[in-house]
C-alpha cells in the first residue's frame, strides 16, 4: 500500500509539474470551450450549451486516455525508466493504479470547472442527476485511459503507438457524434458509429446533462465502459513491458480489439435491432426552455 | 555451491532467439568480496547479470542469489539486493529527495535517504530536478537508489561508463567504502584500472563464455606475457656493449641512446643484472620502471581482443 500511495503522489507532482499536463487538461478544454461557445452561440442558443460542453468533455477524456495514459506509457518505457522500476520487488500493479488515479485527479477538477461555467457563463441549467455524471465520466476516464494503456502495451515504439493512438483518438472524436452532431451521419455511419466506444461516452453525457430522467442508454454505457475499464486493466497488466527491448508479437495487437469488444456486441446489438435512429436529443434537440436560467443582463 | 557463496552459476546459458549470448558458465560469489565481470561489449556480462537480478529467464542451467532462484522467487530476491543499471533513467521532473522516498517505498525495509543523499554528496542537490543533474550526480543518485534498501548484495553494471575520469575515481571510492562493509558486490566493467583496483577476484568473459578466472595477481601471473624494465641514465648508453641479460627476450637503447628497454620473463633476476652493470661501468641512473603485465595483456593474450574493441 506504501508503494500505491508513493507512487499516486509521485505522479500526480510530475503532472502537475508538465506545461502540456496543465495545458492540455485545463487551458486547452477552456479555450475550445469558449470558441465553441462562441461560434455556436451557446449562451443564447438553448441546448447548445449542453453541446458544447459534451464536445469539451470527450475532447478531455480522450485526450487523457490514449494520450495521457498511452503515450506517457510508451514515452516512459522508451526512456528506461520503467528498466529502473523493473529492478525493485514491484509489479506493474501500482504503476498501471497510480496512471489511473492520477489521471482521474488531475481531470476531475477540470470537469467541474466546466460544468461551473458551462452554468454560469452559457446559462446552461445544473444536470438533475450531477453525482450520477461524475460518477460516469470518471467510469469514461478510466476507460478511456484502460485503452490508453493497452495501446501502450502492445506498440513496440513510439512511433507505433502514436499511429495507433490516431487511429483510435480521431474516428473517436468524429464519428461519435461529439463533433459532428449524430443527426448529420448517413444511415451507414451511424452504424457504423453505434461500435466507437465514444458514442456512449457522448450518450450518457448527453442524456445526463438533457434529460430530467436516467435512462436505459446511460446505464447500458456505463456498463460498457465498465467492461472495457476491467478488461483493458487486465490486458494491461498481462501485456504490460518495463523494456523498450522486450518486443511484442504482431498478433497481440489484437488484443486492442478485446477492449473494444463490448462496442462492437452493443454495435451489433443496436444495428440488429435498427437503433442507430434512437433519438438522441442530447446532442441534435433543445432541452426544455423552462430548465434556461435567462440572462442575468437580459432584457 | 560454498557455504559462503553468495552467487552460485552452473552451466547457465542464455539465447535470444539465434543468438547465444552466455554459453554455459559457471562461477561463484563468495560474501563479502568484489567480483568482477570483465570483458568487451557483447560478451555476455550484462545478460548474466540481469539473469541473476531476476530481469530476464536463463535459457538452461541453475543461479541461486542469496538462496533464490532468479526466475522463480523474483520479487523476495529484488526486496534484498541492490542493482545499479547500465542504462537507466528518471523522470525529468523527479526532484533527487522524491525519488529516493519513493524507491524506499518498494521495500520492505530501507535506509534513511537523508543519510545516503549526505553520504554520496547529494544533500545539497536534494532538491534538484532530475534533469538537472551532472552524470556524476546521476551516476551517485544510482548508487544511493541501489542501497536505499540496505542490501547485503549489489550489482553494478558499468557504473562508470561514459563518466569523467575525475567522477570515475569518486564512484572507485565509494566502492571501496561498500566492500569495506562487508557488502558482496558484482561489478561489470571494462575498465581494465578498475578491475585492477577494485576486485578481489575477476572472471574475464568473452562471446558468451569465461576464459579465466581469479584474483588479478594470479591472472597477471599466469600470463605468458613479459615484464618490461626501463632505465634512464644520464650518460649515453649507445656506445656501450650490453650484455645478453639472463631470462630476456630483448632489449633496445632508445630515446636519444639514454633509455635502455628489457623486456624479461623473471624481471627480478633481470633487473637485478641491469643493476650490476650500471654499477660496473660507472653510470648514473636516472630513473627506473618495471612495468608487470596488466589484465589488459592478459585478456588479449587470451582472446586476441582488446576489451574496448
Amino acid at each position: 500500500m506504501k508503494a500505491y500511495l508513493e507512487l499516486i503522489k509521485i505522479d500526480i507532482k510530475l503532472a502537475m509539474r508538465q506545461r502540456v499536463v496543465i495545458f492540455f487538461n485545463y487551458l486547452f478544454p477552456l479555450v475550445f470551450f469558449f470558441a465553441m461557445s462562441s461560434a455556436l452561440k451557446a449562451r443564447s442558443t438553448p441546448g447548445s450549451a449542453a453541446y458544447v460542453l459534451t464536445m469539451s468533455l470527450v475532447l478531455g477524456i480522450l485526450g487523457s486516455g490514449l494520450f495521457g495514459a498511452g503515450v506517457r506509457a510508451i514515452q516512459e518505457r522508451e526512456m528506461n525508466i520503467l528498466r529502473r522500476y523493473k529492478v525493485t520487488p514491484i509489479t506493474s500493479g501500482p504503476l498501471l493504479a497510480a496512471s489511473m488515479v492520477t489521471g482521474w485527479v488531475i481531470f476531475m477538477p477540470s470537469i467541474v470547472m466546466l460544468l461551473a461555467i458551462s452554468h454560469y457563463w452559457n446559462y446552461m441549467p445544473w444536470p438533475d442527476h450531477m453525482i450520477v455524471l461524475l460518477i460516469f465520466v470518471s467510469i469514461a476516464l478510466v476507460s478511456f485511459r484502460a485503452i490508453g494503456l493497452v495501446i501502450a502495451s502492445v506498440a513496440n515504439t513510439m512511433q507505433e503507438g502514436t499511429i495507433l493512438v490516431q487511429l483510435l483518438y480521431f474516428p473517436m472524436l468524429l464519428l461519435s457524434g461529439a463533433t459532428i452532431p449524430a443527426s448529420a451521419f448517413g444511415y451507414k455511419v451511424k452504424i457504423l458509429s453505434d461500435f466507437i466506444p465514444s458514442t456512449y461516452l457522448v450518450k450518457g453525457v448527453n442524456r445526463l446533462l438533457m434529460s430530467h430522467e436516467d435512462s436505459g442508454i446511460v446505464w447500458l454505457s456505463a456498463g460498457a465502459l465498465v467492461i472495457t475499464a476491467i478488461v483493458g486493466w487486465t490486458v494491461g497488466m498481462k501485456l504490460f513491458r518495463w523494456e523498450k527491448e522486450e518486443k511484442i508479437k504482431g498478433s497481440a495487437k489484437l488484443w486492442v480489439a478485446a477492449v473494444l469488444a463490448p462496442f462492437l456486441i452493443i454495435g451489433l446489438w443496436e444495428a440488429r435491432n435498427e437503433k442507430p435512429a434512437q433519438p438522441d436529443r442530447g446532442v441534435n434537440q433543445r432541452p426544455p426552455a423552462v430548465k434556461m436560467a435567462p440572462p442575468a443582463n437580459a432584457k | 555451491m560454498t557455504s559462503d557463496a553468495v552467487i552460485s552459476v552452473q552451466a547457465l546459458r542464455k539465447s535470444y532467439a539465434d543468438l547465444e549470448a552466455v554459453k554455459g558458465i559457471d562461477f561463484e560469489v563468495l560474501s563479502g568480496e568484489v567480483f568482477g565481470l570483465l570483458g568487451p561489449n557483447g560478451a555476455g556480462k550484462t545478460s548474466t547479470v540481469e539473469i541473476l537480478e531476476g530481469l530476464r529467464p536463463r535459457s538452461s542451467g541453475e543461479a541461486r542469489v542469496l538462496g533464490f532462484d532468479p526466475d522463480r522467487q523474483k520479487q523476495q530476491l529484488k526486496d534484498r539486493i541492490g542493482v545499479c543499471l547500465q542504462a537507466t533513467n528518471l523522470p525529468a521532473k523527479i526532484r533527487v529527495h522524491e525519488a529516493m522516498e519513493l524507491f524506499a517505498s518498494f521495500y520492505t525495509r530501507s535506509l534513511s535517504s537523508e543519510k545516503l543523499l549526505q553520504r554520496l554528496q547529494l544533500w545539497d542537490k536534494r532538491a534538484a530536478a532530475y534533469e538537472t543533474l551532472s552524470g556524476g550526480q546521476k551516476q551517485r543518485l544510482a548508487l544511493a537508489m541501489a542501497l536505499v534498501n540496505d542490501p547485503q548484495l549489489l550489482f553494478l553494471d558499468e557504473p562508470t561508463t561514459g563518466l569523467d575520469p575525475q567522477i570515475r575515481l569518486e564512484i572507485h571510492n565509494l566502492i571501496e567504502e561498500m566492500r569495506s562493509e562487508g557488502r558482496t558486490v558484482l561489478l561489470t566493467t571494462h575498465y581494465i584500472e578498475e578491475a585492477e583496483r577494485l576486485c578481489n577476484r575477476v572472471a574475464i568473459m568473452d562471446e558468451g563464455k569465461i576464459v579465466a578466472m581469479g584474483t588479478p595477481r594470479e591472472l597477471q601471473q599466469q600470463s605468458h606475457s613479459q615484464s618490461r624494465i626501463q632505465i634512464v641514465c644520464a650518460q649515453q648508453l649507445e656506445s656501450l656493449e650490453t650484455p645478453q641479460w639472463p631470462d630476456a627476450i630483448s632489449s633496445a637503447v632508445e630515446d636519444h641512446g639514454r633509455t635502455l628497454t628489457v623486456y624479461s620473463t623473471r624481471p627480478a633476476r633481470t633487473l637485478f643484472e641491469i643493476m650490476k652493470w650500471v654499477d660496473q661501468q660507472g653510470l648514473q641512473l636516472e630513473d627506473i620502471h618495471l612495468k608487470k603485465p596488466t589484465l589488459e595483456d592478459v585478456f588479449v593474450e587470451l582472446t586476441g581482443k582488446h576489451l574496448r574493441d
